[in-house]
């Protein structure tokens, strides 16, 4: 299998896991493996989950964590516009982080757009990325089932997160950000309906864009540069 | 844990939002641009998410914050933050922090 192949795999292992580790039946494990296809966001949502929080935090929590992808899609529609609506639709399912950074990155000085070469990588790529995921995460959630609680395999789904997390965190105005987000969150830990989640992000979000608003030198503007700016080192999200 | 209902509502809305965020602007008119001032929320929103629901879940223990040199967690995130951030190694990550989390859990 390719290192990209293998790199979904593990996600894909982890996320089987921890999903159904942390408490969740098989059949639910699956029935989300097989449509919400978004492993951070899957993970993001799962301590909600398994508390029963209410479904508007839920589905914002997993939005904020996908706002990225509305970023990569800004950058890679080009390549896609003239499609029927169903095929855009679909092209943009199958637009995940690891498909994003090698299409962009391969395609980046093209300066002709849609073409076959540049379809049959993307969908080459979103098969193969597919397939490894589902499986793996098939895989994952049976060895889930059978792995006692009281080793923590839980503990996967954060050291996951941390993956796509750790490489965002490279410029002082997202490190801001991020700090005061982590401490606003733990301050609010006991607030009803787990708002203090939406709190702390509200809040770090406002700081980043100050500080960044402070000392604009050396940021990336446009949403293609915006764009390989948080997928670029994310290898393995 | 929620109701089957709870969980088959929660995943449907899921989905709705992987479809709309990845194809969001693959369904636009190629004359809606993103507009500055919301790109740069937007870029830093998914950091600060993550941060949150690592922070709320690591650092709490029965809805109340726990931060405490007790916590095995925190000594297991820290040290895969460290490795990831040292390797960009995703399983040498896993098994240094699954390892640090067990030998805690087991012997501190």
């Amino acid at each position: 299998m390719s290192p990209f192949g293998v790199a979904i795999a593990i996600w894909g292992l982890v996320t089987g896991v921890a999903m159904v580790n942390a408490g969740l039946s098989i059949p639910i494990a699956l029935l989300i493996t097989f449509t919400v296809f978004a492993g951070s966001a899957q993970l993001a949502v799962l301590p909600l989950l398994i508390t029963s929080a209410p479904l508007p935090i839920v589905w914002v929590t997993a939005l904020l964590v996908n706002l990225r992808f509305v970023i990569f899609a800004a950058a890679a529609r080009k390549a896609f516009v003239m499609l029927p609506w169903q095929q855009r639709m679909l092209a943009g399912y199958l637009n995940g982080d690891l498909g994003f950074a090698l299409f962009s990155r391969r395609f980046a000085d093209d300066t002709v757009h849609g073409t076959p070469e540049q379809w049959g990588y993307f969908y080459g790529g979103a098969v193969v990325n597919w397939v490894a995921w589902m499986a793996s995460s098939v895989v994952g959630i049976l060895i889930g089932a059978s792995a006692p609680d009281a080793w923590g395999l839980n503990q996967a789904a954060y050291f996951a997160l941390l993956a796509v997390l750790i490489p965002m965190v490279h410029r002082i105005p997202v490190a801001a950000g991020v700090l005061v987000t982590a401490v606003i969150a733990v301050a609010t830990v006991g607030f009803p309906m787990r708002l203090g989640l939406l709190l702390a992000v509200l809040a770090g979000v406002a700081v980043a864009v100050g500080v960044e608003t402070l000392r604009p030198q050396g940021q990336p503007h446009g949403v293609v540069a915006v764009a390989s700016d948080i997928a670029d080192e994310g290898e393995v999200a | 844990m929620g109701s089957l209902a709870y969980l088959i509502a929660a995943t449907v809305g899921l989905t709705v939002v992987t479809v709309a965020t990845r194809s969001s602007f693959f369904m636009l008119p190629a004359r809606v641009e993103l507009p500055e001032r919301i790109e740069r929320g937007l870029r830093y929103a998914p950091a600060c998410a993550l941060t949150a629901i690592i922070a709320q879940s690591v650092f709490a223990r029965q809805g109340e914050a726990y931060v405490s040199v007790h916590n095995n967690q925190i000594w297991a995130l820290l040290a895969a933050a460290l490795v990831f951030a040292k390797t960009r190694n995703m399983i040498a990550m896993m098994v240094v922090g699954m390892a640090v989390f067990t030998a805690l859990r087991l012997w501190a």
